[in-house]
């Protein structure tokens, strides 16, 4: 039984830290629940089943402090008469989740670990209270709520053995001090006790052989009597003192013991009190229903495998390969058709062809659906950001969250976590006002802000939204003249809409008072930065004195997209499918200029135009006709003036580093069945540059977007080649 | 040596011991003190291997295994013998930086374990335990009988 290898412990370090990051949310959730619910005394047993368990596996990685602190907190939450008031055990809880999170930061880094003192102190003056209230000892108390402390399970299954008649018996055996091998002593007792009757429950488990703990606890039932298996038990040279004691059934004990400790509990209530209390009826018999499970809420764990993402990665590439290969073959058979079209094989071709990609769109969903994870995961933190920040801006809010079974991308859902937690709160912060200038204005006192998410077509949309006093869109117009982004003519022009998103400038904050919540210098441009680069986008509606609402669209997935390929210039480039709504055709004698704008009446409609290549010069080019995508980014429709149509096509998109492409306005490329390169085009950055392209002198357009003057100099004179774009 | 009551089965023989070790002079040595228990040594063995097959041959009531030895360890050994014979009385003999060791041939079968030196007084406790309801301490008048 030698020490794991450095591989496995690594591994098994990776899975604490995962599974640390559940119990602390599990324990910040549980918290915030009793918070509401003081008197729910399940709370306070969740709580701790969750300290214990992070105790347990803090321990076994070898974290020390964390393990040790986790265990002094359990202490006071395994006091039965309820450590202090619930709602200081509540703060303290999150104050604990804190600490040992920071821990875990600690630990991950490599870093020493902080003292945590103050929570120390405060989990020690929760311990003393109910002693200072009831003048009783507290010595005892915690020593005997320590002993037989069987986990809810455990506990289950020996009330359910006592209800089959069956005799348990509480075994407490001490090893030798003497004894210089105690953990092969203990295994040894454990044999004993194994072969004596069926163990239910042990402390500490076989095969903690780092635990140098000299006392053995167990419950087992068995048909030897006490005599018997004191025998048993008192093994020479090893066990220094057995006591054995027969359990009796639980009787409705527990409702007394609850409303008053009583005064000497009986030596063989086996589980805290509250435990019994809690299942035990009226009528005094024992209960037939179990107790709550303790997993409820949780879903079973049982089929669940953890996987690293990069493997899930590694296929989802693999399948990316097959449909360029599908592609390719696609490419091949379309051509040998065409060569020999009298040939009778071209039909089977064409079945295995269409027979394969059905299989690999099949394969493609599922290898998606692997990565799929409900927002729930997002979700879950909020209630904690949002009670923390309420209490440091004196606010009364609410969190209502909907929609948490959502499925998203879990590498999507990740960079989200920042965004959105932005956004919640500067909502809190800016958006909901203090409980006095709620209810001046007729509205309840508290504040709700609710997170929602919902599919919409090939899409995942997440709100959040508040009712709290809107954006002042003067404020932000004075702001934004004020800054000098805008002259106050341009202004007079724009919609409040397209005010509101001069919100989403680089250090563009409204807030008149930089606080610690919000208006950090970081302002909602990140927001942005991070939904564009997810290939999203992000929305805001206000209505004054009514709320604001932001609406974040997010794809499925990042990986692989239906593109529409077009071509500007000779060069190819794609967007996605699904932002296409209408394909037109025009010349340019169609297009109008306004305010340095071109657009095109299409139909009824006017439709800002963008020109992601040159505008044509010369005699004829009035002439020219083109092709116009009618494109929805956001709530914009916008047409594209592209030269061609190269049809449309699965892209596996792959991501490109900074250095090969260094624009926001490409989004990734991918490679086609015939080798060709092509670019998918960022809908959202091309709109946003251009809504912030406004041209000082009069006549010119905003156009060339994706290329450089110079290139487009010297794309005259040569002819085009590279695919690399500088804009 | 200290001389102890003598150990026998419920049917009056004396225990029969396998003692298994790699040196000649710890098998000596517990040879003695077996014999001073008023057992029989059945066999011996000097590696797990030959304990095996010394164990076929002789079905000893209790085996002393030694842990570190060629060819097969201790551990090993026992488990095959348990496996075979599952109401093996298996007394793992080792030193203190063993406990591992130990630990994994109790959880393989073994019944329990002594420490080296052997000290004849926990032995003797040792076998009484381990040997259970199936052999009884005789008084020295009962012994004669």
């Amino acid at each position: 039984m030698s020490g794991p290898s450095d591989d496995r412990a690594a591994e098994l370090r990776q899975l604490f830290f995962e599974s640390a990051q559940e119990l602390l949310q599990a324990l910040n959730a549980d918290a915030l629940h009793l918070e509401q619910n003081p008197s729910d005394r399940e709370i306070v047993r969740s709580i701790r089943r969750t300290v214990h368990t992070l105790k347990g596996d803090s321990a076994a990685c070898g974290y020390r402090e964390l393990s040790e602190l986790a265990h002094e907190f359990e202490d006071v939450l395994a006091l039965e008469v309820g450590p202090g008031s619930p709602t200081e055990l509540a703060e303290v809880a999150l104050a604990a989740a804190d600490v040992f999170e920071a821990m875990l930061a600690s630990y991950r880094e490599g870093t020493s670990v902080k003292p945590a003192d103050g929570l120390r102190e405060r989990i020690q003056k929760l311990a003393q209270q109910p002693e200072a209230t009831k003048s009783r000892g507290r010595k005892k108390r915690v020593a005997r709520s320590l002993h037989f402390a069987w986990s809810e399970y455990e506990q289950l299954a020996i009330r359910n053995a006592l209800q089959q008649g069956r005799t348990i018996y509480q075994v407490s055996v001490l090893i030798d001090p003497h004894c210089a091998m105690p953990v092969a002593g203990r295994q040894l007792v454990h044999n004993a006790l194994a072969a004596a009757g069926e163990i239910f429950a042990i402390r500490p488990e076989p095969g903690a052989s780092h635990n140098s703990s000299r006392t053995i606890e167990a419950a087992l039932a068995s048909e030897l009597s006490v005599q018997q298996l004191q025998g048993k038990c008192h093994i020479p040279s090893i066990v220094a003192k057995v006591t054995v004691e027969a359990l009796q059934p639980a009787r409705s004990r527990g409702a007394k013991v609850a409303a008053a400790p009583s005064p000497a509990p009986p030596p063989e209530l086996a589980m805290p009190a509250a435990a019994c209390a809690n299942e035990a009826p009226e009528s005094g018999t024992t209960s037939e229903s179990p107790p709550p499970a303790p997993t409820a809420g949780i879903p079973s764990m049982e089929n669940i495998l953890r996987v690293d993402a990069e493997r899930i990665d590694n296929v989802l590439n693999l399948v990316g390969e097959l449909i360029i290969g599908k592609s390719m073959l696609h490419q091949t058979v379309a051509e040998f058709s065409r060569r020999y079209p009298k040939e009778a094989l071209r039909n089977r071709f064409s079945d295995a062809m269409a027979f394969q990609s059905r299989v690999l769109n099949d394969l493609q969903r599922a290898v998606m659906k692997i990565r799929m994870v409900p927002v729930e995961q997002l979700f879950r933190r909020f209630p904690r950001i949002v009670r923390d920040v309420a209490r440091q801006c004196g606010k009364d809010v609410e969190l209502v969250l909907s929609g948490q079974d959502t499925d998203l991308d879990k590498s999507i859902l990740d960079c989200l976590a920042e965004p959105l937690t932005h956004v919640v709160r500067n909502a809190i912060g800016h958006g909901i006002e203090s409980a006095e200038e709620r209810v001046k204005a007729g509205k309840e006192p508290r504040g709700t802000i609710t997170l929602d998410a919902y599919h919409q077509g090939n899409q995942v949309m997440v709100e959040v939204s508040d009712d709290g006093r809107g954006i002042d869109v003067e404020k932000v117009r004075a702001k934004a003249i004020a800054s000098g982004l805008l002259t106050s003519a341009q202004c007079a022009e724009l919609s409040e809409t397209e005010i509101l998103e001069f919100i989403f400038r680089p250090g563009f904050s409204t807030a008149e008072q930089v606080t610690e919540i919000s208006g950090r210098g970081v302002g909602m441009d990140v927001v942005q930065s991070v939904l564009h680069r997810l290939k999203g986008s992000v929305t805001v509606e206000s209505r004054s004195g009514q709320g604001t609402r932001f609406r974040l669209k997010l794809p499925l997935t990042l990986a692989i997209i239906k593109a529409l390929m077009f071509t500007i210039e000779n060069r190819l480039y794609a967007i996605p499918l699904n932002a296409v709504a209408e394909i037109a055709r025009a010349t340019e004698a169609d297009v109008h200029q306004v305010d340095n704008h071109e657009v095109l009446q299409l139909r009824n409609q006017i439709l800002p135009l963008v020109r992601l290549g040159h505008a044509p010069s010369g005699p004829d080019s009035l002439h020219r006709k083109f092709f116009l995508l009618v494109t929805t980014a956001g709530d914009k429709k916008l047409g594209l003036i592209v030269d061609g149509l190269a049809g449309e096509e699965e892209l596996v998109i792959k991501a490109l580093d900074d250095q090969v492409v260094a624009t926001e306005l490409v989004s990734g490329a991918s490679i086609l069945g015939d080798g060709r390169v092509v670019l998918i085009l960022n809908l959202a950055a091309i709109v946003e540059r251009v809504s912030r392209m406004r041209p000082q002198d009069a006549g010119a357009v905003v156009s060339g977007l994706l290329f450089s003057h110079s290139e487009y100099q010297a794309r005259r004179s040569t002819p085009p080649g590279s695919t690399v774009v500088e804009p | 040596m200290e001389q102890f009551a003598p150990v026998k089965k419920k049917d009056g023989q004396p225990v029969r011991y396998l003692v298994v070790d790699d040196s000649v002079f710890a098998r000596k040595n517990l040879a003695r003190m077996i014999e001073s228990f008023g057992g029989q040594l059945a066999g011996e063995a000097g590696d797990g291997c030959t304990a095996i097959t010394e164990y076929d041959r002789t079905t000893p009531d209790i085996v002393l295994m030694d842990i570190t030895m060629p060819q097969m360890e201790g551990i090993e050994a026992a488990e095959r013998i348990v496996r075979t014979h599952p109401n093996a009385r298996i007394v793992m003999v080792s030193s203190v930086g063993y406990q591992d060791n130990i630990v994994a041939a109790l959880q393989r079968g073994a019944r329990h374990f002594v420490q080296k030196p052997v000290k004849p007084e926990v032995l003797y406790e040792v076998i009484k335990y381990v040997m259970g309801e199936d052999a009884a301490v005789t008084t020295a008048a009962g012994a004669g009988s």
